[in-house]
């Protein structure tokens, strides 16, 4: 197997993997979007709420809201020494949110949260959470622990997580009189006429549509698209909650674990 | 971080047959075992099912030719899974070493 990074930023990756197959891409696609934990606010105590949204409501806009996350520090409630449906500070971190609009109308913000754990904070400043008119207030405390997707959606750490094959694109330059119509039909501009030549550029971005097959008037085709089924393009894109490096290697974690697991209960048998 | 989070049961074992409940997993697991098992050529068939989605546990089934043993072959696929973890992670970190 071997792993390229054709491009990279705080939030996102997208690996080229060669020499690999489907059914372990979708494991680890599947273990990103469901099991990789996030921590999410899944509590909310509303000491009080005069605003327009009802408790349910604000507390669904909090749940939602993505968090940094420490993995390093904070256990999964199920896997926490203390055992209290409470928590303990290890696998449980409050946040306070304490706002009263005075004598305008305010919007209050992901931003307004204190936390107890200044590592644990929203991801966005930004994240409207209600509009408060003259005199209203919300004072809440929420409760976040880690999760995990398949619990609920507000745990999932990537916002997509997909793959795709690598696309293999070829021109017969002897059928090819370069109409053009190929390039005006991709979706994605991969193709490009220089000079007197079909140019493929940017293969990667290719969603191996075949429209530029189908516009191609000659017979046989001057174009062919096909895909390599042993390397894919592998994309992520993360809530922010953690880095997409680290989504990757928790999840590759994910899978050996249960590999272990399976290993150790085939040997007793 | 996490105890055993699957339960593996025996629910048919023969000279060339084996067929386990793995409680706790879904198509997670159980493909890329599939295709792992379906590339070793000691294996005849190999498959799994889930007999609901919503409350069952997935089965997995593997059939092998002549001599060769399932549980064999079982453990090979997974050790051969291990193995591409191993090295996606290896490679993981030499490629953002490279770029960083
Ligand atoms: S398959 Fe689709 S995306 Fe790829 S080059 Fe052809 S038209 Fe463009
Ligand atoms: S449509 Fe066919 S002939 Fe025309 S430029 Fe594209 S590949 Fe060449
Ligand atoms: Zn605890």
């Amino acid at each position: 197997m071997k792993v390229q990074i054709l491009d990279k930023n705080d939030v996102s990756v997208r690996l080229l993997i060669e020499g690999s197959n489907a059914a372990f891409m979708n494991a680890l696609r599947r273990i990103i979007i469901s099991e990789v934990p996030t921590m999410a606010v899944d509590d909310v105590v509303i000491i009080e709420n005069s605003s327009a949204l009802q408790d349910e409501f604000l507390a669904h806009r909090i749940g939602l809201m993505p968090l940094k996350t420490d993995l390093d520090t904070y256990n999964l409630p199920e896997n926490c020494a203390c055992k209290s449906e409470f928590g303990c500070n290890l696998c449980r971190a409050s946040l306070i949110l304490d706002v009263e609009a005075e004598n305008h109308t305010i919007t209050t913000y992901s931003g307004d949260f204190k936390s107890e754990n200044p590592s644990i904070t929203p991801v966005s400043e930004k994240i409207p959470l209600a509009k408060l008119a003259p005199s209203q207030k919300i004072r809440l405390e929420a409760y976040a622990r880690l999760g995990k997707g398949k619990e609920h959606a507000r745990w999932q750490p990537v916002s997509m997580c997909a793959y795709k094959y690598m696309p293999i694109i070829t021109v017969n330059t002897k059928l090819c009189d370069l109409c053009g119509d190929c390039i005006k039909m991709c979706p994605r501009n991969i193709l490009v006429k220089k000079g007197e030549k079909l140019e493929v550029r940017n293969t990667t971005d290719c969603t191996i549509c075949q429209d530029c097959v189908d516009a191609c008037q000659k017979t046989p085709k001057a174009i062919e698209v096909k895909w390599d089924e042993n390397t894919f393009i592998f994309r992520l894109e993360s809530t922010g909650a953690l880095t997409p490096k680290r989504i990757v290697s928790e999840a590759l974690n994910i899978l050996d674990e249960k590999l272990t697991d399976l290993q150790s209960q085939l040997k007793g048998k | 971080m996490e105890g055993l989070s699957i339960k593996v049961k025996i629910m048919k074992q023969k000279k060339n047959e084996l067929k386990i409940e793995i409680e706790g997993e879904s198509h997670t697991l159980c493909n890329v075992v599939q295709k792992t098992l379906l590339e070793d050529n000691r294996v005849d068939f190999a498959g799994y099912h889930i007999p609901h989605p919503l409350t069952a546990s997935p089965q997995l089934y593997v059939r092998t030719k002549g001599k060769s043993k399932p549980d064999t072959v079982l453990k090979a696929a997974v050790k051969q899974i291990k193995k591409d973890t191993a090295s996606f992670r290896k490679e993981l970190a030499i490629a953002s070493k490279k770029i960083s």
